[in-house]
């Protein structure tokens, strides 16, 4: 992978459009990939180490139940979601993106989170209450900055119309709730049976 | 051979290191028969030292006045005389400092005639030891003087503020110095009654607020008039207990589930109660439906230094708080044994003592602090006072008994702020999380650090900035020499 590869999330960032359009058409897809999961992985770290070493002013979290697991859990699970919905949206909706390039945009869009987010879990430790509004300035700034490549990369990688794309992220973000819902109900059920299985097999090593 | 027997060494001085946890475990575990615990900033109980013990149980037969039958409510003046309602006998019973009695009063005197108490449910004994008795079965407020002669009594009140069909039923009965009298009546919802010196009623004061669900105005709302009629009506919560401090505002409790169980009311009888603690003044925190639901708060006790004890009937616990609203401790609680209860319905401070008495038992359980209570309680009393260094000596005597009582770093930390031991002081709030005075701490130092190095991260900056350009000159120059070779 060469230098000009690793900077291309940078000029995505920076140049929504074009950035976008030679993500899709230009680059080639293995080295993306490979930088998508890089991404992924660094908002991994960053939320860990937000969680754990932000200042103490800002940290409002009881570290007896940190657990960096659920942190990767609580990353990997919205993406996931994300992806999977918007793909099953957009082959209805005549959208031109195939799965991987839907995975791909989303990672690059998720960057300046990273990118915004990192220096301020050190510099959290060195603000006072007052100037922590800079911190959640920067937190929010880095989500927009966010949204706003998510919203630019859906359009470019489906060749949406911008009206088209907002009304698709409005459809996904339902269909995300829906398979939440589909979720917990699977998982209700399952718990169910095996509570179901191992009582019945209680009750049959207890008669004998 | 050195090695091996270091080794050696090691791993006894572990071995004896493990031997001594355990029997420390051992021995707090004796130590502590009644489980004492306090609430720690994240909201879980977490065992502390008790504060109080249970050291003297006090019936009518011990102090020789008989039996009290259905007692509702002490008074301690301040010199200790104990006045005990023995609601069931319809008398008060005086208990000297030995709780001995030393004078019951069943009957009084007023305008010639011989009067006695009927079912009388609330006592209040001022500082020039005039007695007030709400004297619930007959309707009316007794005003005795120091030699239990009637002075006054107050009778049903007619105002334009009272309803055609109110029943005067005093329960509670509270005096500020300047003689007005604060008198909480059964089923009045706007407050506390308020009567001058004279007797004559002036007004409610503090009444709780409503509580309305989003859901029930909703359906209020589209409902007719004849099917509202039917519906529940949403009255305000009645208080349950008063009590006043020597500045004469009024604290209250209430059985209030949505609002604020605790209340100081002040003259206006608007809430001026201080809630800067890691949590509201409530009673429990956790509870759980078995160990008798939400806390019920039956009385409320303020002593010196604004601390103040609420007794909670539904769990038998005494919680104490100082002034701004930081849980102290916590004791008490249902059973059999000393220092439990069957139906608490009272508290009382009588000096350092505690003092609670049991409806149903007809005693009195006597409460004194232990090591740890007393220097809490000398810490806040230090604090209040304004004498920071000494509450900084005994917050850190407070913390080697308990580790866990976080409300004592920021007495620390507060000491240590005012003596310019800025980093010390952010690590102690920091503790204590105090985010407020440790953001104040922590700038203080951060300014003392900056000012200390300005010259070497000036130095740093400047040779940073004078290397960079030498950086960039340098490549310029190599770029023209290739540019002149081609």
């Amino acid at each position: 992978m060469n230098r000009e590869a690793l900077q291309h999330p940078l000029y995505v960032m920076v140049h929504p459009f074009n950035g976008y359009w030679d993500l899709k058409y230009e680059r080639s897809q293995k080295t993306s990939l490979i930088l998508s999961f890089g991404i992924l992985f660094m908002l991994i770290l960053t939320n860990v180490l937000g969680e754990q070493y932000s200042g103490f002013l800002v940290n409002m979290n009881n570290p007896r139940y940190l657990n960096s697991l659920l942190e990767a859990v609580y990353v990997l699970v919205p993406v996931l979601f994300w992806c999977v919905a918007n793909w099953s949206l957009t082959t209805l909706m005549d959208g031109e993106g195939k799965f991987v390039e839907i995975f791909i945009t989303t990672c690059f869009a998720l960057l300046p989170i990273v990118l915004i987010n990192f220096p301020w879990i050190w510099i959290s430790n060195f603000i006072s209450a007052q100037e922590s509004s800079f911190y959640y300035f920067f937190k929010n700034f880095a989500i927009l900055w966010s949204g706003l490549l998510l919203y630019v990369g859906i359009m470019t990688v489906h060749q949406f119309s911008p009206s088209k794309t907002v009304g698709t992220i409005l459809l996904t973000l339902l269909a995300m709730a829906f398979m939440a819902f589909l979720t917990l109900l699977f998982f209700s059920l399952v718990q169910q049976m095996i509570a179901f299985v191992s009582t019945i097999y209680q009750e049959i090593v207890l008669r004998r | 051979m050195v090695a091996r027997i270091k080794k050696l060494r090691t791993g006894l001085l572990a071995l004896c290191c493990l031997a001594s946890l355990g029997l420390g475990g051992e021995l707090a575990l004796a130590e502590s028969a009644a489980p004492s615990y306090n609430y720690s900033y994240w909201g879980n109980a977490v065992a502390a030292p008790s504060a109080y013990e249970a050291t003297t149980l006090i019936t009518g037969a011990s102090s020789g006045a008989g039996p009290f039958n259905n007692p509702q409510d002490i008074q301690v003046t301040e010199d200790q005389q104990i006045y005990v309602l023995d609601s069931g006998n319809n008398r008060f019973v005086i208990l000297d400092q030995d709780y001995k009695s030393v004078k019951t009063v069943d009957a009084f005197e007023f305008k010639g005639k011989a009067e006695k108490f009927n079912n009388p449910q609330g006592i209040y004994v001022t500082q020039q030891k005039e007695v007030y008795v709400a004297d619930t079965g007959n309707k009316r407020i007794v005003h005795l003087d120091s030699s239990f002669k009637a002075v006054g009594i107050i009778e049903a009140p007619k105002s334009e503020l009272l309803q055609a069909s109110f029943e005067f039923q005093p329960v509670r009965v509270a005096v500020d110095k300047a003689d007005r009298i604060y008198v909480m009546s059964a089923g009045v919802f706007d407050g506390f009654m308020e009567f001058g010196a004279d007797g004559v009623f002036k007004s409610f004061i503090g009444a709780n607020r409503v509580h309305v669900d989003a859901v029930e105005y909703f359906w209020k709302s589209i409902s007719t008039k004849a099917q509202r009629e039917q519906m529940v009506m949403y009255t305000p919560t009645e208080f349950t207990n008063l009590d006043i401090n020597d500045e004469g505002f009024l604290y209250a409790t209430n059985g209030d589930d949505y609002g604020d169980p605790i209340k100081k009311l002040n003259a206006q009888g608007a809430d001026i109660l201080r809630r800067e603690g890691y949590y509201k003044p409530s009673g429990d925190l956790m509870y759980s439906t078995r160990s008798g639901g939400a806390p019920r708060l039956v009385d409320i006790d303020v002593s010196d230094s604004e601390i103040y004890a609420v007794l909670d009937a539904s769990r038998g616990r005494v919680f104490t708080y100082n002034g701004d609203g930081y849980l102290l401790y916590i004791f008490g609680g249902i059973g059999n044994r000393l220092g439990e209860f069957n139906t608490p319905v009272a508290l009382e401070h009588s000096g350092d003592d505690i003092l609670v008495l049991d409806q149903a038992l007809g005693e009195i359980t006597v409460f004194q602090t232990t090591e740890y209570g007393r220097t809490l309680n000398s810490a806040v009393r230090s604090y209040y006072n304004g004498d920071e260094e000494m509450a900084s000596r005994e917050f850190s005597k407070v913390v080697n008994l308990n580790a866990n009582m976080e409300y004592a770093y920021a007495g620390i930390g507060k000491a240590y702020l005012r003596q310019g031991e800025y980093k010390e002081s952010a690590e102690y709030f920091e503790r204590s999380m105090d985010r407020t005075n440790y953001s104040k701490a922590f700038l203080l130092y951060r300014k003392e650090v900056l000012r200390g190095h300005f010259s070497t991260i000036m130095t740093g900056l400047i040779a940073l900035l004078a290397l960079w350009l030498g950086l960039r000159m340098f490549r310029k120059m190599k770029a023209r020499k290739k540019v002149e070779l081609h």
